[in-house]
């Protein structure tokens, strides 16, 4: 039977529902599209100038200008970092929840602390690890001074990008970590009883009962950490502003429309699709995989 | 019921689109009485005294930005009904982006930029990209202010050299300052019996002097990169004969970016960074004042524009800035170089432009200018007004012939590498700042990038 009575009632809902979906469309999907048809132009973004349709020449650019290696090279640094943050976020969220959910006393305490920094923001976790890495006087330079070494940090070439990419996980590991933890309360408890009846070891039992019983949590959060690393833009603005060869795909978009001396919407657009096109993909791909995954397990 | 929920559906886009257009509406047809718009451009506007909100966006730097607050409260004071509302953010791309967005948006009615009108492409540099503010000129953007009064009471010299396109002013310049010198600490210098270096071996020997003592001689703020090329601009002002030829010279292949000349500003650089405090990598722009104002670093490379910051640091610091000797000629490193710095620009559609161009107009009466002048320790570009800083009155020896540095020459071809990218040579991609360990590969990446650019 219908929910939603007779009449106007019966409409009620879809009727509630427009609103949202006009804002959607007009706030989402309308900016998105105006990304794809600037892509196509010459757009400076400045009123009272003329652009042209210019075809695939600002993709062309993209690829093949003679700084195109400049952009290849963050579209490298991109993968880079979406595949350390998505294996060892999520490795290491894994390794925490597993702990935590083991009715340690004061877990509450820890689940707390370790979903702590995903409240912080970026812009206060940017200060306070560049205040912990400061190479003038921050402690962990003086941890290095201990040793006989000392580094530049989110001023090396050596080290920024993995800087930025442990501030990173440091920042969300709480947000998997607790999807990950409502994934293992969820499991019954009498399966680990039948497994510890049949003989299982604490990892037989991991590995045959927790990991496959927490397939949709791994689902959500791997597809949760990919997207939003390869769209990862806050932090490294944040941490180097795209120095020190940390440039990634997103930096690209802001830094061809707004660096100062120019001002390419047209490239900037192109370069937002190239990165929708790489994200899409690599989502619809995993998408598939996890899924099929979660099936057979 | 298809009707109904189609008339609600179309109900409903048609708020939400009267609520995104309604900003366009408002200021296109609607005279808005309380505040704005085609009102305040004309002379009956002077007639009325509605509220009106004057918006100021600039970039922050405490010293500029506490003369702006006092100078908006006293031109509120003058015009009562104008408030101002001014923004400062950080001077970085936070600053461009501002620029962007409120220029886009008309959401501005005075802009400050950073410098005076360089990088024009000129005939000998055929492709280059127009900088941003020829490009807001060209489209309309900003207003002429050839016929305003107070342009007259600037130096027609200066006025001509940093604001002028096309026979047209198009800004008021502020001031000029010197980036490529080091600010020195003098009580140090004094202390351990040390001269301004006036050659490059005198330099030499002054680092190996304080090293020696256990003194850091030199700071650069590395994390925020350009400061390292205030230095690099330095040492390029005293060891070129003739940058602009050296320029000209790379467009029409002439020179090389692995000439010698090239290479030696390199190899100084990298020596200067060689003998910089540890960790000059990390220290970020804003921290460098307050390293130096502490004692801790005998020398740092910043513009002339950060004294006033020194001394709020510390008000008992005793300092002095002189030009970086890269040559070995004493005369060749006697000048400083610079920039016209700030500039203010009116937008030709402003909202409330009449009440810009009132507060550009009081800005540049004598008082006023003299007073930024004192604070932000720019150089002067009015004539006669009384320089009561001890600092910038030391600096007159090294002015007498005050030339433009590299980034005010020099014109890049459009869509060229990292290498030879934006406006400086990038000494910071050297050892130990970088990952390139001789000026020579440094050089060579920096031709490959500018000749595939072609």
């Amino acid at each position: 039977m219908y929910p939603f009575g007779k009449g106007l009632s019966r409409h009620l809902p879809l009727l509630l529902l427009m609103l949202p979906l006009s804002l959607y469309l007009v706030f989402g999907i309308g900016p998105s599209l105006a990304t794809v048809f600037f892509s196509f132009t010459n757009a400076t973004g400045l009123p009272g100038v003329e652009w042209q349709f210019i075809g695939l020449d600002n993709y062309e650019k993209f690829f093949f200008s003679s700084d195109s290696s400049d952009r290849i090279d963050a579209a490298g640094r991109t993968v880079y970092f979406a595949l350390a943050v998505v294996i060892i976020q999520n490795a290491v969220a894994l390794f925490m929840a597993v702990i935590i959910n083991r009715k340690l006393r004061g877990d509450v305490f820890y689940r707390a602390t370790f979903f702590l920094p995903v409240v912080l923001g970026v812009t206060v976790t940017g200060l306070v690890w560049q205040m912990v890495m400061n190479p003038l006087g921050g402690p962990a330079q003086a941890v290095l001074n201990w040793f006989g070494t000392s580094s530049n940090f989110f001023g090396s070439y050596d080290v920024a990008f993995e800087m930025i990419i442990f501030v990173q996980i440091w920042m969300y590991m709480g947000y998997s970590l607790v999807i990950f933890l409502a994934g293992l309360q969820s499991i019954p408890k009498d399966m680990y009883e039948a497994g510890y009846i049949d003989g299982t070891n604490r990892w037989q039992s991991f590995r045959h009962i927790t990991f496959p019983m927490i397939a949709p949590a791994m689902t959500v959060n791997l597809l949760l950490s990919i997207i939003g690393s390869l769209q990862t833009f806050d932090i490294i603005y944040v941490l180097t502003g795209g120095k020190f060869f940390t440039r990634t795909l997103a930096l690209d978009v802001f830094g061809t429309a707004f660096n100062g001396t120019t001002a390419d919407y047209g490239l900037s657009s192109a370069t937002a699709m190239v990165q929708f096109v790489f994200v899409f993909v690599v989502t619809i791909i995993a998408v598939f995989y996890l899924r099929r995954r979660e099936v057979e397990m | 019921m298809k009707r109904y929920t189609l008339l609600m559906l179309s109900l409903i886009l048609v708020i939400i689109l009267a609520a995104c257009g309604g900003n366009n509406v408002n200021t296109a047809s609607e005279p808005k009485p309380a505040t704005t718009n085609a009102k305040d451009n004309t002379p009956a506007a002077e007639a009325t005294e509605d509220p009106i909100t004057l918006k100021v966006i600039h970039w922050q730097n405490e010293g500029t930005n506490k003369f702006y607050e006092a100078f908006n409260k006293k031109f509120t004071e003058r015009y009562p009904h104008i408030t101002v509302d001014y923004t400062t953010v950080p001077s970085d791309a936070t600053y461009d982006q501002l620029q962007q967005t409120r220029i886009n948006a008309n959401d501005t009615d005075l802009l400050a930029i950073k410098s005076g009108f360089a990088s024009v492409p000129q005939d000998w540099s055929p492709g280059a990209q127009d900088p941003l503010w020829k490009q807001w000129i060209d489209a309309g953007l900003i207003a002429d202010l050839s016929n305003e009064g107070f342009v007259d009471n600037y130096n027609p010299v200066d006025v001509e050299n940093s604001t002028t396109y096309n026979g047209k002013v198009y800004g008021i310049n502020l001031g000029k300052v010197s980036f490529t010198g080091l600010f020195y600490n003098k009580t140090i210098f004094e202390e351990n019996g040390l001269a301004v270096p006036t050659t490059w071996d005198e330099f030499t020997k002054v680092v190996g002097d304080l090293k020696a003592k256990n003194i850091e001689p030199l700071a650069f703020a590395g994390k925020d990169v350009w400061p390292i090329n205030l230095a690099v601009q330095g040492l390029q002002a005293s060891i070129h004969d003739d940058q602009l030829a050296y320029i000209k010279g790379l467009w029409d292949g002439s020179t090389k970016w692995t000439d010698p000349v090239a290479i030696e500003v390199l190899d100084k650089a990298q020596w200067m960074m060689e003998n910089a405090i540890t960790g000059f990598m990390g220290v970020d722009y804003g921290s460098l004042p307050g390293l130096f104002a502490s004692g801790k670093v005998a020398m740092i490379a910043d513009g002339s524009w950060d004294a006033p910051a020194i001394a709020s640091a510390n008000p008992d610091l005793k300092f002095g800035y002189f030009p970086i000797p890269g040559s070995n000629n004493a005369a060749d490193n006697k000048d400083l170089a610079g920039k016209y710095d700030m500039s203010w620009m009116v937008l030709e559609k402003a909202k409330n432009k009449d009440a810009a161009l009132k507060w550009l107009a009081m800005h540049s009466e004598t008082e006023h200018y003299t007073e930024f002048t004192n604070t932000s320790g720019f150089l002067p570009t009015q004539d006669n007004i009384p320089v009561d800083s001890e600092f910038i009155k030391e600096l007159a020896p090294n002015l007498q012939n005050f030339k433009l540095a590299w980034d005010q020459l020099f014109i890049n071809r459009q869509n060229v590498g990292e290498y030879a990218g934006g406006s400086s040579v990038h000494a910071e991609f050297l050892a130990p700042a970088g990952p390139l360990a001789t000026p020579l590969e440094l050089a060579e990446k920096s031709q490959t990038d500018w000749d595939a650019a072609k």
